[in-house]
């Protein structure tokens, strides 16, 4: 019985089936797990496969050359030769590889082994720079990707990378890299306009990663030409995509590769060598003065030539400016950050984006104005003593208090009609018609009418040249004052406003627009720095073609105000007759006026404008220069030749440069005369 | 005599085996993937695979009574191969689990699992009379665990975890009392509660790995079990074809050739692939039980039923592990998965099982 009670003699009880029934539920189990994971969600596992094995690789394009007006060289890609090991292509004896490390090290001279690899040091580590040895970088890729090739030693000489790459045989895994890096032939003298490359700023990287850039690699334009034409240069990185193994060993293309579409090339308007001249008129100039006053006084300028009839900017020179090869390979820590604390802002392109009080250079806005608007006849002659006394006026009812407005020259200058007002910068003759003296002069242009004529001349806007951070300037009204300053306009503001003082601001790009645009007749002509854009087998995808912004005298651009200065909706141009009295007035600057002894001997004739600004900036604050009735000043000069037929203008700038006649106005005359000495040779050579 | 007794060989149960071993092979070619290590693995495979099947034929003529009289030569004998092992033992993968011989490498542990069926079968056999009590189930107990304990102490939890399963499936089917087995459940919580401090450190991380996953592990445990379920999942219904999975051929898997065969079987042949699979091994092991079912007497049945057992439990655990189910424990797939001791300890407890199935009753 108790046989019977323990075993089972059949072999078919519960117990066994329990074992059939497991059998079936975790098998069966399995099955259902198997079809979720293989039928249901099987297409989210072959996503993730395919992420896993399909790798896109970036092809790197190269970036467009950018020439000068003459296919100078201005910006160019040149190689830079980074010795690499791929760890996986490493003999398998660890002795032959300690040998290629020993010998490999003697050539590139870095250790065969230096440092420690703590976590630290593996999470900071990057290529090209870092003091750990040969071994530990290879230990570094292979743990990492073995398959890829890692940087050991960057930018080595062609001598060193031939030497490597002719020893490829004996040293299996280690390759040569040629990376390609931005080189500027003509570096400082031209960095101003070309600018500089950098890395993909993580700001940008989503929108450069959409078109195909890869951060970290890519590089994009930070300043100058660089960056307004980053589009037109960077061209189109090709793509391939390719099945990866685990260790990162491209197996085959999957699909079609893309090719690279290479950049576009620029030609500038530039001529090189005019730049070359105008950089050394300014910085001859500047250096000489300071030797003379034995002291930095002037430590900063601008020189700037154009064709007015065409736009073109021939040369443009912002000093002081930096050395853009020094930012081929990467941006040097210490060298920007020098850049950036000096006082001179070197990064800041002083000709385009600075904005200064114009000083007298303005009053040309004033005379066209008073000319146009029948406020003076152009030989009608004012009295123009030393200084007028004038009522200094916040609104109608004031009665105000007298304030004296004085001329530049001491004694001042009798009589002036409109020829001598402008050549010889007759100050009082300014106040007068800007804003009306007494039964002399009725009625003076007033500060609505002023800002028309400004900005039918081009101030207070930008002329949408081709380089980053163009400055508006400020052509101020009553309006501007009372939103910004909280202020009524007086009207002494109009007669300070009048010869380019108070509340003016412009750029010297501005000031050398509303210059060509007298010298053009009128027709102001877009700057421009882009001459033409050719693609990689040299066939010109964009010819130069002027663009015509305006012409004075034929469009309409000035507001008619009726007497209460509110506009009537109705415009006017600017008749062809007051140009041409401008351009004569102009002339005399040079013949008989401020700027005569400067251009004294000048074969070809000029016309110009000289330009003393007072001004009471930050710097000058610190400095204590502003001393009432003494204020610091630049130097303003603008020329423009021959005068018959003007084909070039010229603007040359230096801050707290004292006065334009003797230090900007020379400046001028030596880069007018390197144009046409350089024309006569280019003529000969034709 | 012999005609009658070849008469009653299962030849589907071979059949099915010799099947799941060719069916290994290839697998095992296809896993390799370009490794140069691995490049001889198939033709050693072949070569276990041709031995197993030879001592098939030979264990299955050997009346399988023979191990019931040799039970306690055979208990010594595993007792000495294991402290041999555990002393002079060459560690490898960091636990004494092999012997070189100088030609190929053992692994006694391996071998042990069929030892253990043997002699636990026939300690059952003699104490089918004996009352279900806690000295029953203890004498038992340290029997298994004698022999165990050197197979823990390698350290090789998995094997002795398998062990532990075939004394538990003896246990059970012999007539443990449902008291008793709470008891156990009881017992064998609180041992793994005290035992898991004491695991190896590679161990206890993969269990808190499996328990508490680390979302950014990309490389180590996590990994591996991420690449194969996802070969397991990219298969599809039918697979990407034989040699042509990509998890497997770019080598994002790991151990492919052993632990995960099933998921190069899931990715190169499907889901239609992996339920083959499945349903030949529960074919295998049905075939198993009712040999168990028929065999002559009670020793025969517990013979068929402890491999049984072993081979369902194995299964069971190396596709959980595929599937991440289970947390990574390096059991083999029977029969398929790459492994000398392990296929051949495997396939002679076939030769075992066709023993008993030669010698069963003759149903009238």
């Amino acid at each position: 019985m108790n046989k019977k009670k323990y075993f089972f003699t059949t072999w078919k009880n519960w117990r066994i089936k329990i074992l059939y029934i497991l059998i079936l539920l975790i098998f069966g189990f399995y099955g259902f797990r198997l079809f979720n994971l293989q039928i249901l969600e099987g297409e989210e596992y072959v996503a993730q496969a395919d992420e896993n094995r399909i790798s896109n690789i970036s092809i790197q394009t190269e970036r467009g050359i950018i020439y000068d007006r003459n296919g100078i060289v201005l910006a160019k890609n040149a190689a830079s030769y980074n010795i690499m090991i791929t760890p996986a292509d490493l003999p398998v004896d660890e002795g032959a590889i300690q040998e290629i490390y020993r010998q490999l090290s003697e050539v590139i001279d870095i250790p065969v082994s230096n440092g420690e690899l703590t976590d630290e040091v593996v999470t900071t580590f990057s290529p090209c720079n870092t003091d750990l040895g040969i071994s530990e970088v290879v230990e570094i890729a292979d743990t990492n990707a073995p398959y890829t090739a890692m940087e050991i030693k960057c930018d080595v000489d062609k001598d060193t990378a031939m030497l490597i790459e002719s020893k490829s045989d004996e040293w299996p895994g280690v390759t040569v890299e040629i990376e390609p890096i931005r080189e500027y032939p003509t570096g400082e003298l031209t960095s101003e306009v070309i600018g500089f490359l950098g890395p993909i700023p993580e700001s940008m990287e989503e929108y450069y990663t959409e078109l195909g850039f890869v951060a970290g690699r890519d590089k994009v334009g930070y300043a100058g030409i660089e960056a307004t034409m980053q589009d037109t240069l960077a061209g189109k990185n090709g793509l391939r995509v390719v099945e990866v193994d685990v260790g990162g060993k491209v197996i085959r293309d999957v699909e079609p590769p893309v090719e690279t579409e290479s950049g576009l090339n620029i030609k500038l308007t530039i001529d090189t060598r005019l730049q070359q001249a105008a950089k050394a008129a300014l910085i001859g100039n500047i250096d000489w003065w300071n030797r003379w006053f034995n002291d930095v006084r002037f430590t900063n300028g601008v020189v700037i030539a154009i064709n007015p009839k065409t736009g073109e900017i021939l040369s443009l020179v912002s000093y002081p400016t930096y050395e853009n090869n020094r930012m081929a390979r990467f941006i040097p820590a210490y060298y920007y950050q020098q850049l950036s604390e000096d006082p001179n802002r070197p990064l800041f392109n002083h000709a385009i984006s600075a904005e200064h009080p114009p000083g007298s250079v303005y009053k040309i806005v004033t005379a066209i104005g008073a000319l146009n608007e029948g406020v003076v006849t152009p030989y009608q002659s004012l009295i123009t003593p030393y200084s007028i006394f004038i009522t200094e006026k916040y609104a109608g009812n004031d009665t105000g208090t007298q304030r004296e407005f004085v001329d530049w020259k001491e004694g001042g200058h009798g009589q002036a009609n409109y020829f001598k007002g402008l050549s010889q910068s007759v100050d009082v003759y300014f106040y007068k018609i800007s804003g009306g003296y007494e039964d002399e002069v009725k009625e003076g242009l007033g500060v609505w009418r002023m800002s028309e004529y400004a900005k039918a001349l081009g101030y207070g806007a930008v002329t949408g040249i081709e380089l980053p951070g163009e400055a508006e300037g400020l052509v101020p009204t009553p309006t501007w004052k009372r939103i910004n300053l909280s202020e009524n306009w007086s009207t002494g503001d109009t007669y300070i406003a009048g010869m380019g003082q108070g509340y003016v601001l412009s750029t010297p790009l501005q000031i050398l627009v509303s210059y060509a645009i007298v010298a053009n007749d009128g027709v102001y002509m877009k700057p421009t720095l882009i001459r033409e854009i050719i693609d990689s087998d040299g066939t010109v995808v964009q010819e130069f073609t002027p663009t015509q912004v305006w012409d004075i005298t034929k469009d309409p651009l000035i507001a008619i105000f009726d007497e209460n200065d509110i506009p009537t909706g109705e415009k006017k141009v600017v008749e062809p007759w007051v140009l041409d009295m401008t351009q004569q007035a102009l002339r005399m600057t040079v013949t008989e006026g401020t700027a005569m002894s400067i251009f004294e001997g000048m074969e070809i004739p000029t016309s110009g404008k000289t330009g003393t600004a007072e001004y009471c900036d930050n710097i000058a604050q610190e400095q204590g220069l502003c001393i009432s009735g003494n204020w610091p000043a630049h130097a303003w000069y603008v020329g423009y030749g021959p005068t018959d037929d003007p084909e070039i203008a010229v603007i040359a700038f230096v801050y707290n440069g004292t006065e334009g006649s003797s230090v900007a106005a020379p400046i001028v005359r030596e880069v007018l005369e390197a144009y046409f000495s350089l024309k006569e040779i280019d003529e000969g050579i034709q | 005599m012999q005609r009658n007794l070849w008469r009653n060989f299962d030849f589907y149960l071979f059949g099915a085996v010799v099947f799941m071993c060719i069916f290994g092979i290839i697998m095992i070619e296809s896993a390799i993937a370009g490794n140069e290590e691995l490049t001889g693995y198939p033709q050693k495979q072949s070569i276990f695979v041709a031995a197993g099947l030879a001592l098939v034929i030979i264990v299955a003529m050997i009346d399988y009574h023979l191990w019931e009289s040799l039970a306690k030569f055979i208990y010594g004998f595993a007792f000495i191969a294991l402290f041999v092992i555990f002393v002079y033992g060459e560690a490898r993968f960091g636990s004494a689990r092999w012997i070189d011989t100088g030609l190929i490498l053992i692994q006694p542990s391996e071998i042990v699992k069929i030892l253990m069926i043997m002699v636990l079968a026939d300690h059952f056999n003699r104490t089918k009379d004996v009352e279900r009590d806690l000295r029953w189930i203890g004498k038992s107990f340290i029997l298994t665990l004698g022999v165990v304990i050197w197979i823990l102490l390698q350290p090789n939890l998995s094997t002795s975890i398998v062990i532990f399963v075939i004394w538990f499936a003896m246990l059970w089917v012999s007539g443990l009392p449902l008291k008793y087995l709470a008891i156990l459940g009881v017992i064998a919580i609180i041992l793994v509660a005290i035992a898991f401090p004491l695991l190896e450190e590679y161990q206890q991380a993969r269990i808190l790995n499996f328990i508490f996953p680390n979302p950014e592990a990309s490389y180590g445990e996590e990994y591996n079990i991420q690449q194969s379920k996802i070969a397991i999942g990219s298969g599809g219904w039918f697979g990407e074809g034989y040699g042509q999975g990509t998890q497997v051929q770019l080598r994002f898997m790991k151990v492919r050739h052993t632990d995960f065969i099933f998921s190069v079987v899931g990715e190169e042949f499907g889901f239609i692939g992996t339920m083959a699979v499945i349903g030949l091994m529960a074919f295998i092991i049905i075939r198993c039980l009712r040999i168990a079912q028929t065999a002559s007497d009670n020793y025969g049945s517990l013979l068929a039923f402890g491999y049984a057992a072993m081979l369902f439990f194995q299964t069971a655990i190396n596709i959980g592990v595929n599937l991440n189910l289970v947390p990574v424990s390096g059991l083999p797939f029977p029969f398929l998965s790459y492994g000398g001791s392990s296929l051949i300890s495997t396939i002679i407890g076939i030769g075992l099982i066709e023993s008993v199935a030669m010698r069963k009753k003759i149903i009238q």
